[in-house]
């Protein structure tokens, strides 16, 4: 049993997390998309990534779908987010700053009329006292300029001032917050109040400036119950044609989680609402429907052998339902090997219930939800086998998904402005009345000696059929990565991964189909840890050999970047 | 050229199974780490290499650094040093640049040769014009140089070469050498640093 558990826990970590994820550090909390090799991920900016992973099924991007999972993530526009992140820190004081590679310095006193592009920074810094009596204190700065060449001339047009706590390059996210917190071994709680300034990238591919003054965010972890409760003053503005709006919104969620002891027994299940309620004034960009959407939802698993698990996730309210859910079975397999047989299924009318109803775009209106329902259904076949220090893996999968969430486009304009312009659309979310069928196959390879060595070959292929050029984003047939992980003396760890993903493509986002090409990406991370004093200080290379390109319309370019951070935990 | 690193990247990845077995066993890396610590003053010339001859003056530098034992026979070293750069090209509109720089990586001990340590690791420049009062930047920010009117920042890396001439007791006093190269564009920036210490052992 010893044994099927570890091979079971290995299946899960080598497909999903660490065989995908190298543990090199990302530029900021949520954007853990951009050193993964699995799938397709586009980066339009720090608040904005399109993020699909090749095995998952379906034609949408994670970011779009609505889990219990992302309760406490950011909806920024119709997307979950993970940055910018509100989640405290563990007990620590730390500062990270970073660059885009490739500023004149001093070649600029010799370099003609061919400058470069400005290259942008990342900063950050805050602490988090220890507890005393469990109470604690925490505040963070953080701000992320890199991928701000997105729509530069025309976003810096739109703002009055720099729209950032630091700096002047109008960066996609600037966030400031400190608060109070207390903490025991019942209760988990905090509340913090920040100033933030954020871009919301929109389904007409504009970038919607949010100056939230102040956020406010209560959070409260009691036994197995989560309480979340946020509110945000939003000042919307767009300069450039003299417009000025308002929105007070207050959101959050209940969240009772299966504790323990409800784990042991064959029924497990959870429960809990999300919820908005928005007040708008003035001129703002989207609406949300009745001003107010309540989202309760259920999480049942149930548990009948100990080789077969079920898991549903049910959500309804007046307008909205969405329903996920998969069995899994631990098929019977030799020693040292694990099979698993799954199906899974995806049906609603909206993959983002939670999120706003219409756009507003120059007097039209763009509406964000679609009429009728979308099913997904995959089955798929996963195994690992382990010989010694090796273990070999691979996951096959079919997918077909009808009436996937897509937009029909009406027309294409040129938003102008004195020094940009950019590409926009209008027109609607609408479904995909066909089906789209996929053939996924993935294999991979994992090596390991003791704590010191951790290294994962893989490779991953899709073949699609049917109207894909009908969806957002065509996404890429094929990647292979390769990531390792090193720790010499239990004090000093590097991280390589070097990944490349095919062609990926922009399909309704510009006139012509924008294409992403396929290329070789290599992040490298140093650190150097001293677990006595639980000090450590990082040094990230990113994007590395990789041509820089635009990977989103109207996103920022995609550079060479170097993060360096220093953390001290307590 | 981009298919060659990808190799020698995957090759570094592949190459973690050649490593020796954990030292660990041994030694308790943990209590060697920041056993010893010492910190020095240091002074000394920047020479400018490659274009960069054409960009500005050699300059003097100075500053401090910090080392502390992290396994045996390797030092970590963090350095923080400020010089002031003058342009070279009459078209660039202010005197010169302040420039602070910090240094962050690992020494090594060359165990026969006690003296000779030598080392690499990662480097950060912050530079910013030194613009008379009144001066618009955004008048200048075309001419040459003008984009240092703001806070400018790159990384890169070095590797030094430092040579310990007399130790006494609790002071060692020494030549440091290093070789710097910055990420800049349209090309790399390069400068040779020179310098003296004089280093105080803490504890």
């Amino acid at each position: 049993m010893k044994k099927f558990s570890l091979i079971w826990s290995l299946l899960l970590a080598s497909v999903w997390t660490s065989g995908a994820v190298a543990q090199v550090a990302v530029e900021m909390d949520g954007m853990e998309y951009e050193t993964r090799a699995d799938g397709t991920f586009l980066i339009g900016g720090p608040t904005y990534a399109f993020d699909r992973i090749l095995g998952a099924g379906g034609i949408h991007s994670e970011s779009e779908l609505w889990t219990p999972a992302k309760l406490r993530n950011r909806l920024l526009f119709n997307r979950w987010s993970g940055t910018p992140s509100w989640t405290p820190f563990e007990p620590s004081v730390w500062v990270k700053t970073g660059n885009e590679l490739g500023d004149l310095i001093y070649q600029d006193f010799i370099t003609g009329e061919q400058r470069p592009d400005n290259r942008t920074p990342v900063l950050e810094g805050g602490f988090r006292t220890p507890s005393f009596m469990g109470l604690w204190a925490t505040a963070r700065l953080f701000q992320d300029d890199h991928f701000c060449s997105g729509a530069y001339g025309y976003r810096y047009k739109m703002v009055d001032g720099s729209f950032s706590h630091f700096g002047e390059n109008w960066p996609m996210f600037s966030s400031a917050y400190a608060g109070l917190g207390y903490t025991n071994s019942l209760v988990n709680a905090s509340v913090l109040a920040g100033e933030e300034y954020v871009w919301f990238y929109t389904e007409t591919s504009r970038w919607i400036p949010a100056h939230y003054k102040p956020r406010v965010e209560a959070r409260a972890d009691i036994k197995n119950l989560s309480l979340t409760v946020a509110y945000e003053d939003i000042e919307y503005q767009n300069r450039l044609k003299s417009e000025k709006g308002s929105r007070k919104e207050v959101n959050g969620s209940v969240y009772y989680k299966c504790g323990k002891a409800c784990q042991q027994g064959i029924f497990q299940i959870s429960a809990g609402m999300a919820f908005r309620a928005v007040d708008d004034s003035g001129t703002v960009y989207t609406q949300l429907e009745g001003d107010r959407v309540a989202w309760p939802f259920m999480e049942l698993r149930i548990q009948p052998l100990r080789r077969l698990r079920a898991d549903v996730m049910f959500g309804v309210n007046e307008r909205d339902w969405l329903v996920q859910d998969s069995i899994e079975y631990d098929a019977p397999a030799p020693e040292n090997m694990g099979v698993i047989v799954g199906f899974k299924n995806i049906s609603g009318s909206r993959l983002n219930p939670l999120a706003d109803y219409r756009e507003f775009y120059d007097g039209r209106v763009i509406e964000l939800a679609a009429d009728g329902q979308m099913n997904l259904i995959q089955g798929y076949v996963s195994y690992v086998d382990t010989l010694g220090n090796v273990a070999l893996g691979g996951r096959g999968s079919y997918w077909a998904e009808y009436g996937a969430e897509t937009f029909d486009v009406a027309g294409y304009t040129l938003e102008q402005a004195t020094e940009g312009n950019i590409a926009t659309r209008y027109g609607d979310v609408v479904r995909i009345h066909d089906w789209l069928k996929g053939v996924t196959g993935e294999l991979w390879l994992n090596a390991w000696y003791q704590e010191m060595f951790m290294f994962t070959a893989m490779a991953g292929f899709e073949h699609i059929d049917g109207p894909v050029d009908n969806a957002e984003v065509t996404p890429a047939e094929f990647y292979t990565g390769f990531t390792g992980d090193w720790l010499l003396n239990r004090t000093f760890k590097i991280s390589h991964s070097l990944r490349y993903r095919s062609d990926a493509k922009w399909n309704l986002r510009s006139k012509n189909p924008m294409v992403v090409k396929g290329d070789w990406v290599w992040d490298a991370s140093f650190e150097q840890r001293f677990p006595k004093y639980g000090l450590s200080l990082t040094g990230t290379l990113l994007h590395v050999l990789a041509d820089e390109v635009a990977e989103t319309v109207n996103g920022g370019i995609d550079r060479i970047r170097f993060i360096c951070q220093a953390k001290k935990t307590f | 050229m981009n298919k060659l690193i990808a190799l020698v990247a995957l090759c570094l990845a592949v190459l973690a199974f050649g490593q020796a077995p954990d030292s660990t066993t041994r030694l308790n890396v943990e209590d060697i780490a920041f056993s010893h610590a010492y910190v020095a003053i240091e002074g000394g010339e920047v020479y400018p290499f490659g274009d960069l001859v054409d960009a500005v003056d050699n300059a003097f530098y100075g500053g401090l650094d910090f080392r502390y034992s992290y396994w045996e026979n390797v030092d970590g070293v963090v350095m923080f040093h400020y010089s002031y750069f003058k342009p070279r090209p009459s078209t660039v509109p202010y005197d010169g640049v302040h420039q602070a720089m910090g240094k962050l990586g690992l020494d090594w001990h060359f165990p026969l040769i006690r003296p000779v340590v030598v080392g690499g690791g990662f480097a950060c420049n912050w530079t910013r014009a030194d613009l008379d009062d009144g001066v618009d930047k955004n008048q200048i920010y075309m001419l040459p140089g003008g984009t240092l009117t703001d806070n400018e920042t790159e990384f890169g890396w070095y590797a030094r070469l430092n040579l310990a001439l007399w130790n006494f007791e609790n002071y060692r006093i020494g030549f440091n050498v290093m070789w710097e190269e910055l990420w800049t564009l349209p090309k790399r920036s390069e400068m040779l640093y020179v310098g003296l210490y004089v280093e105080r052992k803490l504890w």
